[in-house]
């Protein structure tokens, strides 16, 4: 009775649902970490009118010891204290790792991965990244006789039988893991961005034995061979400035020639041709189940104010100023029917380094347009290094067309309900209700939009959602 | 009182070691007459909307200049906790002047040498004289009557005098040296010690010399002569770990505004001294000590006067002072801290719960101009106080915290802190009860969570009494509002405790973190990514099939395979011998090895594949194109026409109008004088038009013996190259036919070389190639290790710069000069590739039976990541074995005898052995392995074997 009192006073997320995720490490080996602060937390959100939270399900976690040996029994028990709180759930299957927390990949993987390390990718210094899985060996028997997609698939068909009490009810949503991160990208930043410090352009990750086999055929068969014996050697290295070299340049740089559309658009599509391998895999293992599918597209904001966008480039958008790389992106979660997540809501133009060209505000409208397009729902997220005025942004895009599905609140644990935080977070959750009252400082336009276009828009995406 | 110390320690603010005072007060009255202003915390704007009341009390100090101290007076004394004052040291540039002035002292029969300078510190005047008659450059001592009072006597040849301050309001440390001029001293030589850091300052790398009579020969060091000054430094840069052993020069050609160091680290430990270059001359008449030109041949000595402006960085004291207090009104712990450090000071704060003083962030507020720094601490800018030179900030802290920990940054990015540790202010002792300073560990998980209790019902009740104010048609009734919130409060409050408690902090030097920008990642010229390995493309015979850059061509793609980044291809310009290495007219590159449009496909070509390309530069000497009127060959011709001013005055044969050379010189062709504005003009022109046009990303320098690697410098930084290294060879030290195993001179004289170019260029590790040559050849592996346990060559003192190899076109091939014991390149190539440093290979080995393992091991370091400066362990150096491990990744050992990397941890598995069929040095000894690299596994940071 509380709840529903309540609900009618600060609560009116009918039109943008609201989760929050829960801790990266809820569970470890079998067992629910942090049990009773997670139950308490569950309330907690239930009572502040969230839809529901987001739970992290690792594939280091669940397949740790050996392939096919899955151990369901953790995130079994937080499904149940999700339902038992009345909240619905969005599942992330993460077949990457995470360094902070340490949670790596299945050791049965880094085991193979040890003799092989070319099932990892690597950059032109020949290190490999132990985050996950090289795209390029999707399809390839490297994992004791099974492709990585056999292997997904199965992890895939697994979750859904031991979830079936779920599925459809509880359960809602599934985030399908891409890459580093969760991500669909390459890993062409590795260790921790510094807030303080101007990011570099990022390498190119083609220098796996697979990735270079497929880049030396794909240059055959262009009938430039030459072209197929390695990444650009013009490039800069990760945290080098884009202008630390010739391929980035402004004008006249290497991506604007032959060689650089050649690459840059196979590698590319190596990278949608990954992520379309895997989110079919998800719509046709989970076809009969009523959940929406997502998928997790970064926001590579650093360097997209000059003309080459390095950072989109090396992490495998082939976006530029001149070419909308997104479009086949968004028309590639249009195919298979899935939403994309979008991380960095939080993140506003006026907070990023200067030197760093970045925009994420511009980056994030393109990538609604290239959606919008193709009719893809977005799923907000804010970043998890945080942001100032960080909330602020939030309501920003959750209120503009940026945003039409639903906001992930990255993520519950100790500083989320920390004294100095909480209160802003009910006060955040307060405010998403009454626009009105702060449109004042909002541009007009988006002002105005929120009145009333876009509340019709997302009106018809919920029904559409509510069908799915 | 306490404050009077504080006083004095201001006004001494070069002091260099300060007990750390501590004031504990019991607040005196007599501070409570300063004026008290209410000031609004300034705070989030969120924050602000429902809870405006808040407000704190900063109390501005009166107008006192230096009493630090006093700004930390607050509307009630009572409230002060805690205060303390730490003296921190920090590096500041001091600028100064130094002047030699030659003058006839008043008696007009004796002259006087005055050599001063206005820089604190103790000067020491390091100088001998030198005799009419006497050849060379050797020091005598001077006369008695001529050593001023305090004199020391230095060996049999030099006299140290300090300088003094004539008088305490002088500004100047002052030796004066009187002398007559009828004397047989031909010159007066000295330098300049600064007895305090130990530095040296000298004129360009030799002493100064006044001389006393007219026809000495200028030799390049002369003072006063018409040159004025050079330019000139005893700056200490790069290598500290020579540093602390030998005193050595260092000549910079061009001081740039900002003093660069080639490594981190090297000026928190040494004093840096630089000279800047305007060299001022007062009074120009005056200025006429010089000769040559002139015809006056008798011994007329004329006084000068010159001074420069020199900096020095010393170490200066400052003092940061930090109160707490607790806030009467809100409850809140205010720390106030404040410092007399100029600049941009940012204060990295956190807090912590315990005496493990682990960093956390509190609860906001923040002062203004905070940023969060990856989750774990904050940063704060101070804000300048209204007088004086100090600035500060207030921190408003929730009074559960333990203490308050930061470190400081300063606008030059160095970070002080205390005593290696963190600066740390008590706050939970103290807070407990008011005026008494003691530790309290009556922190109970139950008082902080009725504290924070408290604080999120009161947020709350203000954010829905502002909410149901606005939406008042929604009104529910308060009670029920009340309860909802304290329900979702207390769930909050449970679900926190309990998150916090589980957190598992690990604990992180905060700024260390931020200090390991370091490796490998930033490129420089000498060192490229640090990740390069480089290929002689070319041998000594290489031009003879007029098509060298034809055939390699064919080979870019097998070669970059290999691994290889850099290719390093032969002399491009026309040479009066077919190899490259005599040029004659820069701008012609048709050469035996091709034609320039060959060249320039080539090296397109190989940027196609992927590498970086070097081009043999030879900027040691020139031939000539035409004869002067002795018929010498002096005279230039093509693109750059030079006459014989470009050639150095010192080498008989070529009769140069030029300075002195700054090196040795190379006797079989013209050596160009660098010290010429013209010429280095003109060949950085050149260096340019070589980038632009023929696309090499950088150089291989010739002969960079000859001479001074200021100049390198300075080519560097005008053609920007990828990559550079310089070829500095000379003879290792031998005694009695049999090399030493000390080889530190000879490595010093590189690293010296590399130091004069700012470590903008690379060298070729001559020194471990020698060590290697005797180690293999005659088993003596033991010379692998120095006294120190490090590699004993370049690479062993500064890896970075270590251009390491076995053979070249010179020592190898067809000349065979100094050509590697035959049999043990692998072994040679299995030490340079496993190690630090970066490896060059020569083409014919490449080419060669050694091929495929020479592949692998290039394979074996990429897949490592070993890098230039990677981490050597030598765990073995004896009579027939050496072995070592490099960043714990890979284990080597070459030579006959037994190794076997240590078990534990990591498991090793063999990636790589080599046999030697040769007779080894015992023939008594059958040896089957003799290298063998080893490669481990272990769980996370293994990285791979050859799949």
């Amino acid at each position: 009775m509380l709840s529903r009192l309540f609900g009618c006073f600060i609560l009116q997320l009918n039109r943008i649902r609201l989760f929050a995720g829960l801790p990266l490490d809820a569970v470890s080996g079998g067992s629910v970490n942090h049990f009773r602060a997670i139950s308490a937390g569950l309330k907690a959100l239930k009572l502040l009118g969230l839809e529901g939270v987001e739970l992290p399900i690792w594939w280091g976690v669940v397949e740790h010891e050996s392939m096919g040996k899955y151990n369901w029994s953790g995130y079994l028990t937080i499904a149940e204290m999700v339902r038992k709180a009345g909240l619905k759930l969005n599942v992330t299957l993460c077949f990457h790792a995470s360094s902070q927390p340490k949670i790596p990949l299945p050791e049965w993987v880094l085991d193979i991965g040890k003799t092989k390390s070319n099932i990892f990718f690597k950059d032109r210094a020949g290190k490999p990244y132990r985050g996950c899985l090289s795209l390029a060996v999707d399809e390839l028997a490297v994992l004791n006789g099974k492709t990585p997609m056999e292997v997904y698939q199965d992890f895939c068909e697994s979750f859904k039988s031991a979830f079936s009490a779920f599925i459809g009810s509880t359960i809602t949503g599934i985030t399908m893991g891409l890459g580093p991160d969760g991500e669909l990208r390459y890993p062409s930043h590795r260790g921790f961005a510094k807030s303080d410090t101007v990011p570099g352009a990022g390498e190119f990750q083609c220098y796996d034995k697979n990735m270079l086999h497929l880049l030396k055929q794909h240059a055959e068969a262009c009938g430039k061979p030459k072209w197929g014996l390695g990444g650009p050697h013009n490039a800069p290295a990760y945290s080098e400035l884009p202008t630390a070299n010739t391929f980035f340049k402004d004008h006249g740089g290497s991506w604007e020639s032959p060689y650089g559309d050649f690459f840059l658009s196979w590698y590319s599509s190596q990278l949608i041709a990954h992520g379309d391998r895997l989110l079919s895999l998800a719509s046709s293992v989970f076809s009969d189940s009523a959940v929406n599918i997502f998928g997790k597209v970064p926001l590579m904001h650093s360097w997209h104010g000059t003309r080459s966008h390095p950072s989109e480039l090396t992490a495998g958008f082939y976006n530029t100023a001149t070419r909308k790389g997104y479009e086949e992106v968004a028309e590639m979660f249009a195919r298979n029917s899935c939403k994309i997540i979008l991380p960095g809501m939080d993140q506003s133009d006026k907070y990023q380094l200067k030197e760093s060209l970045s925009s994420p505000e511009s980056l994030l409208a393109e990538i609604g347009t290239a959606c919008k397009k193709y009719g893809v729902g977005i799923s907000g997220q804010n970043s998890t290094v945080g942001a100032p005025d960080g909330l602020k942004q939030i309501k920003k895009n959750m209120l503009s067309e940026n945003l039409n599905d639903s906001f992930i609140f990255q993520r519950i644990g100790a500083q989320f309900f920390a004294p100095e935080h909480f209160p802003l977070f009910i006060e955040f959750v307060g405010k998403l209700n009454q626009p009105e009252l702060h449109s004042g400082n909002l541009p007009t336009k988006e002002g105005t939009t929120t009145a009333t276009d876009s509340v019709h828009t997302r009106s018809n995406l919920s029904i559409h959602m509510q069908s799915a | 009182m306490a404050a009077v110390t504080i006083d004095s320690l201001l006004q001494n603010p070069s002091l260099l070691f300060r007990p750390k005072a501590k004031v504990l007060l019991k607040p005196p009255r007599s501070l409570d007459c300063s004026r008290n202003r209410k000031l609004p915390l300034s705070r989030g704007s969120c924050l602000c909307s429902f809870n405006p009341r808040r407000t704190i009390h900063v109390v501005r100090a009166s107008s006192s200049e230096t009493a630090l101290i006093g700004n930390f007076d607050t509307s009630s004394s009572d409230d002060i906790l805690y205060k303390d004052i730490f003296p921190v040291k920090r590096i500041e540039k001091v600028e100064g002047k130094f002047f030699i002035r030659l003058d006839r002292s008043k008696d007009q029969h004796d002259w006087q040498l005055t050599v001063g300078c206005s820089l604190p510190g103790k000067w020491i005047l390091h100088w001998g004289v030198s005799y009419l008659g006497d050849g060379g450059s050797e020091w005598d001592q001077p006369p008695k009557g001529m050593r001023p009072p305090g004199s020391i006597p230095i060996k049999d040849y030099a006299i140290e005098t300090p300088l003094k301050k004539l008088s305490e309001g002088d500004i100047f440390h002052e030796v004066k040296i009187d002398f007559n001029p009828i004397s047989e001293i031909a010159a007066i030589h000295f330098v300049l010690k600064d007895e305090e850091t130990g530095a040296w300052y000298q004129h360009r790398g030799m002493d100064f010399k006044v001389p006393l009579v007219d026809y000495l020969e200028d030799d390049g060091n002369t003072v006063g002569a018409k040159r004025g000054f050079g330019v000139w430094s005893g700056a200490v840069t790069g290598q500290y770990r020579i540093m602390s052993q030998v005193a050595y020069f260092l000549v910079i050609y061009r001081i740039p505004s900002e003093p660069t160091l080639g490594d981190v680290g090297a000026l928190q430990q040494f004093s840096n001294v630089l000279l800047k270059s305007e060299a001022s001359h007062a009074g120009s008449q005056n200025n006429s000590i010089e000769s040559k030109d002139s015809k006056n041949k008798n011994r007329y000595l004329e006084g000068f006067y010159e001074e420069q402006s020199i900096v020095k960085e010393v170490s200066v004291g400052n003092l940061v002072s930090v109160a707490v207090r607790k806030s009467p009104e809100t409850g809140k712990v205010i720390v106030c801290l404040e410092t007399d450090i100029p600049g941009d000071v940012v204060v990295h704060w956190g807090v912590c719960r315990d005496d493990a003083k682990i960093w956390e962030i509190p609860a906001a507020p923040y002062p203004p101009e905070t940023t969060v720094f990856k989750n774990k601490a904050l940063r704060t800018l101070l804000q300048p106080k209204a007088t004086g030179n100090r600035s500060g900030a207030l921190f408003t802290l929730d009074e559960e915290h333990f203490g308050f920990l930061f470190v400081l940054k300063l606008d030059d990015n160095t970070w002080l802190k205390f005593k290696e540790n963190d600066f740390y202010v008590p706050l939970l002792g103290t807070s407990n009860v008011p005026g008494q300073y003691g530790q309290s560990d009556s922190t109970s998980e139950e008082i902080s969570s009725k504290s924070y209790t408290d604080g999120i019902i009161n947020e709350i009740r203000n954010l829905v009494s502002g909410l149901s104010s606005e939406k008042s048609q929604k009104t529910k009734t308060k009670e029920v509002q009340e309860s909802i919130l304290q329900e979702i409060e207390q769930l909050a409050a449970e679900a926190y405790s309990i998150f916090r408690s589980s957190i598992t902090t690990v604990p992180e030097e905060v700024v260390s973190e931020t200090e390991t920008t370091k490796p490998a990642v930033k490129i420089s010229s000498g060192t490229g990514t640090g990740f390069e390995i480089l290929c002689q493309g070319f041998n000594w015979e290489s031009h003879k099939s007029r098509r060298w850059y034809m055939e390699l061509k064919e080979k870019a793609s097998e070669i970059s395979s290999l691994g290889f980044t850099v290719i390093w291809l032969p002399p491009p310009t026309e040479s009066v011998s077919p190899e490259g290495y005599m040029p004659k007219d820069l701008y012609n590159l048709n050469s035996r090895y091709g034609t320039i449009d060959e060249l320039k496909e080539l090296v397109k070509s190989l940027h196609e594949v992927g590498m970086k390309v070097l081009g043999d530069v030879v900027l040691n000497h020139r031939c000539a194109h035409f004869k002067n009127q002795n018929g010498v060959w002096n005279i230039f011709g093509g693109r750059l026409n030079w006459d014989d001013r470009a050639v150095v005055a010192d080498d008989p044969h070529f009769q140069g109008r030029g300075n002195k050379s700054s090196g040795d010189n190379f006797h079989a062709a013209p050596n160009i004088d660098h010290s010429q504005e013209f010429v280095r003009k003109d060949l950085k022109e050149w260096l340019g038009w070589l980038r632009e046009e023929i696309g090499y990303d950088g150089w291989r320098l010739d002969f960079v013996r000859g001479f001074w690697g200021g100049y390198v410098k300075d080519y560097l930084e005008a053609s920007e190259p990828y990559f550079a290294v310089g070829e500095y060879w000379d003879s290792l030290s031998y005694t009695y036919g049999e090399m030493d195993h000390n080889q530190d001179s000879h490595r010093q004289r590189i690293v010296d070389w590399i130091n004069a170019t700012n470590g903008t260029a690379g060298a070729f590790d001559v020194t471990t190639k020698g060590i290697l040559h005797s180690a293999l050849e005659r088993c003596e592996y033991w010379r692998l290790s120095d006294q120190k346990g490090k590699p004993p060559g370049v690479v062993g003192w500064w890896p970075s710069r270590a251009v390491t190899f076995i053979e070249n076109h010179d020592t190898g091939s067809t000349q065979g000069h100094w050509r590697f014991p035959g049999g043990k390149e692998m072994q040679g190539y299995a030490y340079i590739l496993t190690h630090p440093g970066t490896p060059a290979v020569f083409y014919d080995h490449i080419f060669s039976h050694h091929r495929s393992e020479i592949a692998n091991l290039i394979s074996v370091r990429n897949r490592n990541g070993i890098h230039c400066r990677s981490l050597v362990k030598i765990v073995k150096a004896e009579r027939d074995v050496y072995a070592a491990i490099i960043d714990e990744k890979v284990a080597m050992k070459i030579g006959p005898g037994y190794y076997e990397p240590p078990s534990g941890s990591q498991r090793w598995s063999l990636a790589l052995e080599g046999r030697d069929y040769k007779e080894g040095c015992r023939p008594s000894l059958i040896i089957l392995f003799a290298s063998a690299i080893v490669v481990p596994f272990f769980t996370q940071k293994y990285v791979g074997v050859i799949d």
